[in-house]
Order: C-alpha cells, then sequence, then structure tokens
C-alpha cells in the first residue's frame, strides 16, 4: 500500500463527554457544519478529523446513554483536552457529569484540560437567543427541529422563544459550572494555581444559535496547541506506529474503570 | 364453569401451553384478568383456551379434544366464496392434539358468531385496513392512550420487565400504560403460577400474542391477521434488537440484581431503533422469509468487492459487510468464524435496520458496541460504521472486530478499502446498481414474486437469501404494497401453519391470483394477474424458475470470500503486526 494511502494522523484527540440529550452531536455539528440540525441519539461514538492550521485534531463525540458508558473511558484514552457538557435547563445534567462521566476521564492525558459547558443558553439567556450566526439557515432549519423534534427528550423543544427571549428556567448558573470546574481540578489532583482558571474554561453555549461555539473549540484547540506540538516531535522518531505508541502510553497512565 | 366445544367462534380464545389442568380451577380469576384487560383494549374479549398438545391433557374429561381442521374452521364454516376458492395441495398431516376450551361467557360468543359470519374472509378486510404506520408522521410517543385512534392501531408492542415495569411501547407512553401493562403481566404470571405459559388472546378483531424470553414479556396486539406464529417471530426480532444494543447476558445480570430496575434508562435514546424495525418489518418481507435481499450486481463487481474486502483486514476484524441502499452487497468473513458459526439472516436485519434508523452515522466515523443475537446473544461486537460516498450516504460500510481498541486499525481498513474501490472506480458501478422489474423475466401475467432457495448453489449453508423485484404497479402505492405484503403473509401463515402445513396454495384473490409453493429446494410466493389460469400460472413459474437460475449469478451472492487475521508471518507485515495490537483486553467485551 502506497503511504500516501495513510489516514491523516490526527496530532491531538479532544473528546465530547454529558449526559444524553444535552447537545454534545448539535455543537459538534454546529461548530463543523454550521448548522443546527435535528440529530438522533448517538450509538456509540463518533469520530471526526478537524484541520486546525496545520494541525489534525481528533474530535469523539460520544453517546450520553447509559448503555455505552463502558466503552468512554476507551474514547477518552489518551484525550487532550475533555468538554464536559451539560444542559442551563436541567440540573441533574450537571450532577451526572460529576458522578457518571468524571471518572472516565481517567484515561486522559494527564496533562488534560478541560471545559465545562453548559449548551442550550438559547433557552433561558436573551443574549444566546439573539446571536444569530446564519439567519437564513437557522429560519428554515427552526421549523424542521420543531416539526419532528425528537420523542425521547426530557427537556421540551426548543419552542419559539418569547420576546423576552427566555421560557425555561435557568436551573444551572455560571457560579455552579465555576464550582464544578473547582471540583474536577480538585478531583484530577491538580494544583487550582497552576490550572488554567475557571473563568476560561467554563463556557455557555448554543448550539441552535451558534452562540459561543466558535469561541469555545477555538480556544481549546490554541490550548491543547502545546500538547500537540509535543506530540508532533514523539511522532518524528517513529513514522508508522505512532497511534500504538499513544495508546500504549494513556494504557499504562490510565486507571482503568473498564469493568 | 362453563365448558363448551365450539367451532364457530374460531377467532376467540387463549391458547395456553402445558398442563390445563390449572387452567379450570384458575379459570375464574383469569377471566377477572382477561376482563381488566379487555376493558382496557378489547371491549368484547371472549376467551377460550387451548392447552397444546399435552399427553395429560387428555386425562381432563371435560375438555373434548379438538378437530384437527380446528385451526382453519373459519375457513371451513364459511359458505364457498367466489373470490377465495383455495386449491390446496396437503403437505404432512396436521399434529393432532389440539384442544380447545370454552371458559367464559358463551352468550357473547354467540353475538360474536354472528358478527364473524358477515365476512367470509379475513383477507377481505385487508384492503380497508388502517393505512401503514409509516404514514403517521412524528412521534408515537405522546399519542393519548385513551383515545380511540390509539386502540385502533394495527399492531401495538409492548415490552415490559417481569416485575410489570413497562419498558417500550411502539404507541403512546410508556407511563401512560403503566396500568395497561401491569394487567398484562398478571395474566402472564397468573397462568404461570400453574405452570403454563400464556401464548396467545384471540377476540374478534384482535390477536394477542405473548413472548417471554428470559426477565422480559413482549406482548403484540394485532388486528393485521397475521398468523400467531409471524406475530411471535416479530416479538423475537423485538427482543433480539433490544440484545443487539444490551446483550442478554447484561439483561439477565441487571434483573437478578435489581427485579424492578427500569430498563428504560439504558434503552433511553434507543426507541428510534425499535420504531423502525417495527416499521421495517411491516414493509419489508425480509423478515418474513428469515433471508436477506442483496442488491443485484454483476458478479464481477461483486467478486472484485469482496476482494477488495478481503485485502483490507486488520487482527480481530471478523465481519467486512458492505452496504448499498440498505441492501447487502457482500459480507466477507474471517476464516475461522466460518467453521463454528455462520452469520444469520436476523443478524444483518438488525445490523441494517441500526443503519437505516440512524442518520446519525451519515456524519464521521463510528465506532460502537454491538450484539448479534444469533452469532452470540451474550457478547459484543465493536463496529466501525462509516458511509463511502458523502454526502450522499447510499454506501455503508461496515467492520466489525473484536478489538474494544482497534478503532484506528479498523478505521485504517477502510482508508484502504475506500482507495482500492476508488482505483477500479467500484463506487460509479455501485450506483448504477437497481433493484430489477418484474418485467425482466418476460412472462405476461407475473406481477411479483418472491423467491428463496433453501441452498444457493456454491454458498452451502452460509447466508440464507430471498430475491425479489420491485413492486410495481398496481403495488406501487403504499396501501396497495401493504395489502400484497398482506396476501404475502397470509400464504406464508399457511405454508407454514404449526397444525396444518402445506406444500402449495393457489389462491384466487379479489385482485389477483396467487401461488405459493414450497420443495425442497426453494420457497416461493408468485402474485399473477386476477385472469391468469392454474395452467397458465405452472408454465410462468417453470419459466420464471428458469429465468432464475440463468440470473443466479446476480441475485445472489454466491461465493462468499473468507479471510484470515490470524498472523501469519509468511503473508506480509501486517502478521507480524498483529502481536502487537493485541491488546490486553481484546476478545468479547461485555460493557457493563
Amino acid at each position: 500500500m502506497p503511504e500516501s494511502s495513510k489516514m491523516r494522523k490526527p496530532d491531538v484527540k479532544v473528546v465530547l463527554l454529558g449526559d444524553t440529550n444535552v447537545g454534545k452531536t448539535s455543537l459538534l455539528h454546529r461548530y463543523t457544519e454550521r448548522k443546527f440540525k435535528d440529530t438522533i441519539s448517538t450509538v456509540g461514538g463518533a469520530f471526526f478529523l478537524k484541520q486546525w492550521g496545520p494541525y489534525n485534531v481528533s474530535i469523539w463525540d460520544t453517546a450520553g446513554r447509559e448503555q455505552f458508558h463502558g466503552l468512554g473511558s476507551m474514547y477518552c484514552r489518551g484525550a487532550a483536552a475533555v468538554i464536559l457538557t451539560y444542559d442551563v435547563t436541567n440540573w441533574q445534567s450537571l450532577a451526572e457529569l460529576e458522578e457518571r462521566f468524571l471518572s472516565l476521564t481517567d484515561t486522559a492525558n494527564h496533562d488534560c484540560i478541560y471545559a465545562v459547558v453548559g449548551n442550550k443558553a438559547d433557552l433561558t439567556d436573551t443574549k444566546a437567543y439573539l446571536s444569530q450566526e446564519t439567519p437564513d439557515a437557522n429560519q428554515t432549519e427552526s421549523e424542521e427541529h420543531r416539526s419532528d423534534v425528537l420523542s425521547a427528550c426530557p427537556t421540551p423543544p426548543a419552542s419559539p422563544v418569547s420576546i423576552s427571549g427566555v421560557t425555561f428556567p435557568k436551573q444551572v448558573t455560571r457560579e455552579d459550572a465555576l464550582a464544578f470546574y473547582g471540583r474536577i481540578l480538585r478531583y484530577k489532583g491538580s494544583d487550582e494555581r497552576t490550572s488554567l482558571p475557571a473563568e476560561k474554561m467554563c463556557f455557555e453555549t448554543s448550539a441552535k444559535t451558534g452562540y459561543n461555539v466558535d469561541a469555545l473549540f477555538e480556544a481549546l484547540f490554541d490550548l491543547v496547541l502545546p500538547s500537540m506540538l509535543r506530540k508532533r516531535n514523539e511522532n518524528q522518531q517513529s513514522a508508522t506506529v505512532d497511534l500504538e505508541v499513544c495508546r500504549k502510553g494513556g494504557g499504562k497512565r490510565g486507571r482503568s474503570t473498564c469493568c | 364453569m362453563d365448558t363448551d366445544n365450539d367451532q364457530e367462534g374460531e377467532t376467540q380464545g387463549v391458547k395456553i401451553c402445558g398442563p390445563p389442568l390449572e387452567v379450570n380451577t384458575a379459570a375464574d380469576t383469569l377471566a377477572t384478568s382477561l376482563s381488566l384487560l379487555g376493558n382496557h383494549m378489547f371491549p368484547d374479549v371472549v376467551a377460550r383456551k387451548a392447552a397444546r398438545e399435552d399427553e395429560r391433557a387428555q386425562d381432563v374429561p371435560e375438555e373434548p379434544p379438538q378437530d384437527t381442521e380446528g385451526s382453519l374452521s373459519l375457513q371451513a364454516t364459511e359458505p364457498e366464496s367466489q373470490e377465495h376458492q383455495d386449491d390446496v395441495a396437503d403437505g404432512t398431516q396436521s399434529d393432532s392434539g389440539e384442544f380447545v376450551v370454552t371458559v367464559l361467557a358463551k352468550a357473547k360468543l354467540e353475538e360474536q358468531g354472528l358478527g364473524v359470519k358477515g365476512h367470509s374472509s379475513p383477507l377481505l378486510e385487508v384492503g380497508i385496513q388502517e393505512s401503514p404506520p409509516a404514514a403517521h408522521g412524528g412521534s408515537h410517543r405522546d399519542e393519548d392512550v385513551t383515545a380511540e385512534s390509539w386502540r385502533r392501531h394495527r399492531k401495538h408492542i409492548f415490552v415490559l420487565s417481569e416485575a410489570g415495569k413497562p419498558i417500550y411501547s411502539r404507541y403512546g407512553s410508556e407511563e401512560a400504560l403503566s396500568s395497561t401493562m401491569g394487567v398484562m403481566m398478571a395474566l402472564v404470571s397468573f397462568v404461570q403460577s400453574g405452570d403454563n405459559n400464556i401464548r396467545s388472546v384471540y377476540s374478534e378483531e384482535h390477536t394477542v400474542v405473548f413472548l417471554q424470553k428470559g426477565p422480559l414479556v413482549l406482548v403484540c396486539v394485532s388486528s393485521s391477521r397475521q398468523s400467531e406464529q409471524q406475530l411471535r417471530s416479530e416479538l423475537l426480532y423485538v427482543y433480539y434488537q433490544i440484545i443487539s444494543m444490551l446483550t442478554q447476558a447484561s439483561i439477565s445480570r441487571i434483573f437478578e440484581h435489581k427485579k424492578n430496575y427500569d430498563l428504560r434508562r439504558l434503552l433511553a435514546g434507543s426507541e428510534k431503533i425499535l420504531d423502525g424495525l417495527l416499521d421495517l418489518m411491516d414493509s419489508d418481507p425480509s423478515f418474513l422469509l428469515t433471508a436477506v435481499h442483496c442488491l443485484p450486481l454483476a458478479s464481477s463487481l461483486r467478486d472484485s468487492l469482496s476482494q477488495i474486502l478481503q485485502k483490507a483486514i486488520t487482527p480481530n476484524l471478523v465481519f467486512s459487510i458492505l452496504i448499498a441502499k440498505n441492501q447487502l452487497l457482500t459480507v466477507v468473513q474471517e476464516r475461522a468464524v466460518i467453521e463454528d458459526a455462520r452469520l444469520e439472516p436476523a443478524d444483518i436485519h438488525l445490523l441494517l435496520n441500526l443503519i437505516g434508523a440512524s442518520s446519525a452515522f451519515q456524519a464521521g466515523e463510528i465506532w460502537t458496541p454491538i450484539c448479534l443475537p444469533l452469532f452470540n446473544p451474550d457478547c459484543y461486537f465493536y463496529t466501525y460504521i462509516s458511509y463511502l460516498d458523502p454526502p450522499e450516504c447510499t454506501v455503508c460500510l461496515l467492520l466489525l472486530s473484536t478489538d474494544k481498541e482497534a478503532f484506528y486499525a479498523v478505521a485504517e481498513c477502510k482508508r484502504r478499502i475506500e482507495e482500492a474501490m476508488a482505483a477500479q472506480g467500484s463506487l460509479g458501478l455501485i450506483a448504477k446498481a437497481q433493484t430489477y422489474s418484474v418485467s425482466q423475466v418476460g412472462v405476461a401475467d407475473l406481477r411479483h414474486f418472491m423467491y428463496k432457495p433453501f441452498d444457493v448453489p456454491d454458498n452451502h449453508r452460509q447466508l440464507t437469501q430471498f430475491t425479489s423485484p420491485e413492486m410495481e404497479a398496481p403495488y406501487h402505492t403504499e396501501e396497495e404494497k401493504m395489502r400484497l405484503l398482506d396476501l404475502y403473509r397470509y400464504m406464508h401463515g399457511r405454508i407454514h401453519s404449526n397444525s396444518r402445513p402445506l406444500k402449495l396454495i393457489y389462491h384466487v384473490a379479489e385482485r389477483e391470483t396467487l401461488l405459493a409453493w414450497v420443495t425442497s429446494k426453494f420457497e416461493l410466493y408468485t402474485c399473477f394477474s386476477p385472469l391468469v389460469t392454474k395452467a397458465c400460472a405452472i408454465t410462468v413459474i417453470t419459466k420464471l424458475l428458469r429465468w432464475i437460475k440463468k440470473e443466479e449469478e446476480r441475485l445472489f451472492i454466491r461465493y462468499p470470500p473468507k479471510y484470515s487475521t490470524t498472523p501469519n508471518p509468511a503473508k506480509s507485515s501486517r502478521g507480524a503486526k498483529a502481536e502487537q495490537t493485541d491488546s490486553s483486553d481484546n476478545g468479547f467485551l461485555s460493557l457493563l
């Protein structure tokens, strides 16, 4: 097989984690396709390769359902960044992050960075609601969205927001998210003073309107750049089996949570 | 206790297998339960019981053996109608020992007897049945379960746990149905307490079929006139689809641990997959025939695709499957696997349904655990799913590995497959491949057929397949398609009847004539224009069989290639790489 056929090697791995129906797939879709569309519950995990300047970022969009919980640690292995996503209108979704998802990140890189992202901000926040990134596309899609909204939605579909822009009570405040970020650092045993500050790593986004979505991904990619560069250097020594190296490395470090 | 052996109300009855002794003593309570269920679902249930094939039944004096013709008595008591002459060539003699005991109100029965008389055949009503469920847009979950429209659905499916907890309902939310499901569970466990199993309940309009699999109880309430056997096999598919997501082992483990566990926690988000399966079963005869329909393709092209798959392998890869337009193009298996097991059509159906139901697969590369229940109900395969022709997304590649960590190695296989296909221009050729028209057979009067050979030559004991042309006018509308499928289901039900299986049926229906024929070599269902004569139909079938023989290479997958992913240093660098990639926790891993 010619070398040219080789897959573009990912330089860095980013993983989206979070409870079912918080909008992980929609966030990624908004970022990569610049669109918001009706998605169905993700099965397993979906792998995407995103070009970021000269680098290849691999993004794992994982299923939030408990059914696929066992695979979480596999998706997280060797991750340089983990996006922990919750739904601002659903307190339980933040609680789930702590209960179910945080332990999955044990297999991530030791210097992995964490972002806490509250999605569906358009439902609670006028600013997010009014942030219409692509007005024309949004018009048609929101109609589509309304017509066949997932039946399994625990949260009601994004109905046309009233003038005030707020129809749903915000259940998770920014302070809750900041406090959760602090607990992540404590869980990881990281020093709060040397780690990235909570203000910088907590985001509120809307995949529907595009609010803060680019900011999230771009900030994250910029932050993992050092990790990319380091990995590039490692890769230059052995051009063929970089993935195995990374996997083996991750395996050793990881406190396996797999049952 | 009023016991009666009435033949007329044949459509009513509760079938119970096992010793019938308990049945009588318990009948009152059962009757109460039934009427409870009846209040909820069918206003006039009259229950009868059939204790099936049990020697001990002989000891019960007040249960006279039912005539072996019993299961056909509906037809027998009808006036011979023009539209429904059945020329029947008998297969084997039916097994006897079917008992029917009337337990409940005779008055009701007489009433219904009159009702039944009005129409001569179940098939007459098919035409005026509700349109297929596909027609309903949006979600069924928020349906009002007390509404008449809810009752009127052609086929309800319910899944519940042994503790009576709702797990799935095709229409309406499970919560709203928890009392209905409670009654269902009461029926099941009541009959169970007498060392019996409830199998079905017949009412005038509905057939209720029960299936218990481990800690799960599946119930189908159908007005589709399908045979009990067919409905039970559909329930089994529903069960398998659940297993394919969770595995049998983990379901048993969960319920051993916690009897009243709410399984919806694990199935949340999968309802669409079950919905999709039920819609597919209504519209796709593959399930009825338990055979796979592959896309007709020039054998040279199919072989070259197989070879491409065969070359792009990695350790622990077990199956490589290529799908186009939701039909199978080719399957390639690991050599070692072929020896001890084969890929069952049902497993392929579940995979096809999963892909069809999940539009999310169209983006990115998916890596997910999937259990193939007939292959091994307790373990997962890790499955790589990716479309090869974005954005059209018609050609889909599935690579099944036993190694949870093999994503990158398997993704690399896809890269090689993609490249080889690009070099040969395969995608363009696949895009041209189409299902065929019945007119290609070149005989007038033949409108449609389904042909299932028991052994595709050179594919001995591999994958059971069938071939069938497009459904064309007059079967081009959804209603007409469904009507033809219902006729096929009826014929299939007669052919495979437990009590009186048939080998050949010539059925003159209102708007068409059908002929079904089973031999040791094939199973064939044909549909002719209504004016065909018997002699003519036989000539047409001869021509059809000749045509299929000629086209065999194109219609079926004939040479399933094998590969070996076991390390073989002599072979290539791939072999050497094997040990390295063999990670510690490969093999079938359970997730829970």
